[in-house]
């Protein structure tokens, strides 16, 4: 597989970072995609794929975070879904 | 007093180790088609493939491969033995082993140290091999 | 990446999200992640990553002439970095070659600075083809090459822990994609759970021979101002612990020139990079990808 210079990064989503002891991993996912895609200029609906990147067991107190949960709380239902392992 | 570390969690894979270890015998998986010694135990050999095995006694003697030195308990059963070491031990037959380095200084460990097996019998179960500098 | 581009490669989809999250400094998360890494180990008092890269740093320091005298380079030089980038961590934290002397150990021959930060915070970015992105309004970023390459061992049965780690194939097969050279580069992103990762990736790319690392690093090389920046961000170290999309993400904003007072150019007198070099590991040195970004 050559794919060089075939594809392009086109947006990064950040969020707050250090000691957050009142946000959920899932909230991080959740404002870290829509940052992205609004830095891409993208809407939701353009986004067909997501990669759920390493995967973690929930702390206690916060459920399992899947690329299916993300993909709901984006509100996208996306063509391609893929869970990265840890 | 009851035991504070970690236990071994015995499978099908392990448990013919921990049996042996019990006996205090060191006991290597085999493979019986290629000869490969494999450790950790496992089902089939990354070697061949094959799942023909035989389980042979090691001598317990062999080589520090790399070791770490612990200043921080981050299980609370090790808090008394800081600072302790790990160990990778390379067993004269050739297999590869994680372990404890015990009876010396950490100070005095070293890559290539020559080793030899003791056992520390933790409880009823279960005999853990560690390893001390070879004793001349 | 490459699951984002084999994606996107297929047709099956336009736009990719990779996505990251984690409460891992607050909830207990991490700590359950690193016990279960550990397993049977865990009956020697052996602790997840950082016991697995101590190990690997000390069979190092025994293969090849390398240890803390190398690795201050690379904790001081990230922290530089670091005090130039406000979201970092460790952004109003000096360090100095005393004080990455003076730390406590935690498992020798790691002190505390050559350990990553552990942070709540999540990272996402968005991949899809050239042709899409010329319309999208950030300067264009490419991946120009990668690779990947995962000796998967056991700790116990590894032989890559002082080199060649999955680093050597993975690099050779995206340098080889990008048709350039280790000089073609101008600054890198590489994933640093651990300072000795830096220097043993470094290496197995082909920056230094064995042992020459001391050297390499000698003089501020990855620091602002330096000839090879390095974890411009403050990296795993000093910016933020987002796993491999740390060093992913710092590598396009330097390159869209988004970086403000971090930004590699004039303003931290170093060169405006036009081709850059991001790294990502998983397990104790087990997984290893590398990616090479640039500007069009």
């Amino acid at each position: 597989m050559n794919v060089k210079d075939k594809y392009a990064i086109v947006g990064v989503g950040y969020t707050p970072q250090g000691k957050l002891p009142e946000r959920t991993t899932l909230s991080f996912h959740l404002e870290a995609c829509a940052n992205a895609i609004k830095d891409a200029g993208l809407s939701r609906e353009d986004v067909d794929g997501l990669i759920c990147y390493r995967h973690f067991p929930p702390s206690t107190g916060e459920q399992d975070v899947s690329p299916y949960l993300v993909a709901q709380h984006l509100g996208i239902s996306p063509a391609y879904l893929f869970q990265d392992a840890n | 007093m009851e035991y504070a570390k970690p236990l071994p969690q015995v499978n099908a894979d392990t448990r013919p180790f921990w049996q042996g270890c019990r006996q205090h015998l060191l006991k290597i998986q085999k493979c019986k088609n290629c000869g490969l010694l494999r450790c950790p135990p496992a089902f089939i050999c990354p070697e061949c493939l094959s799942s023909e095995v035989e389980w042979v006694a090691a001598k317990g003697k062999g080589r520090v491969y790399s070791f770490a030195v612990y200043h921080a308990a981050y299980q609370p059963g090790f808090q008394d033995e800081l600072p302790y070491v790990v160990a990778l031990v390379d067993l004269d037959e050739g297999a590869r082993m994680i372990t404890n380095i015990v009876g010396c200084d950490p100070g005095e460990v070293y890559c290539e140290m020559a080793v030899e097996i003791v056992w520390d019998d933790v409880n009823e179960t279960f005999s853990i091999p560690k390893f001390r500098p070879l004793q001349k | 990446m490459l699951h984002a581009v084999g994606a996107l490669e297929s047709g099956a989809c336009k736009y990719v999200l990779i996505s990251y999250g984690h409460s891992a400094r607050s909830g207990d998360s991490m700590l359950r992640m690193l016990s279960d890494m550990t397993g049977d180990e865990a009956i020697y008092g052996h602790f997840g990553a950082a016991g697995g890269y101590a190990l690997a740093a000390r069979r190092a320091m025994h293969e090849f002439n390398t240890g803390p005298d190398s690795w201050k380079h690379i904790a001081v030089g990230q922290r530089a970095w670091a005090n130039l980038n406000p979201q970092a961590m460790m952004y109003d934290s000096r360090l100095t070659d005393e004080g990455y002397m003076t730390a406590k150990w935690l498992i020798e021959p790691f002190r505390l600075f050559d350990n990553c930060l552990i942070s709540d915070g999540g990272r996402a970015c968005i991949i899809t083809s050239v042709e899409r992105a010329r319309d999208l309004k950030h300067p264009l970023v490419t991946i120009m090459g990668l690779g990947q390459h995962n000796p998967s061992g056991d700790l116990q049965k590894a032989d890559y822990l002082a080199g060649p780690t999955g680093a050597r194939i993975a690099g050779e097969a995206a340098f080889s994609m990008a048709g350039i050279a280790r000089d073609d580069i101008d600054a890198c992103q590489i994933y640093d759970c651990f300072t000795y990762t830096v220097e043993i990736t470094l290496q197995d790319y082909g920056y230094f021979e064995p042992s020459g690392g001391k050297d390499w690093f000698m003089g501020g090389t990855i620091e602002p101002g330096g000839r090879m920046p390095v974890n411009t961000s403050g990296g795993l170290l000093s910016e933020a612990y987002h796993m491999g999309l740390t060093p992913l993400t710092e590598g396009v904003m330097q390159l869209m020139g988004r970086c403000g007072p971090r930004q590699l150019g004039p303003e931290t007198n170093t060169k405006t990079p036009e081709i850059m070099l991001c790294s990502d590991n998983g397990g104790i040195l087990q997984t290893h990808a590398c990616y090479i970004l640039r500007r069009i």
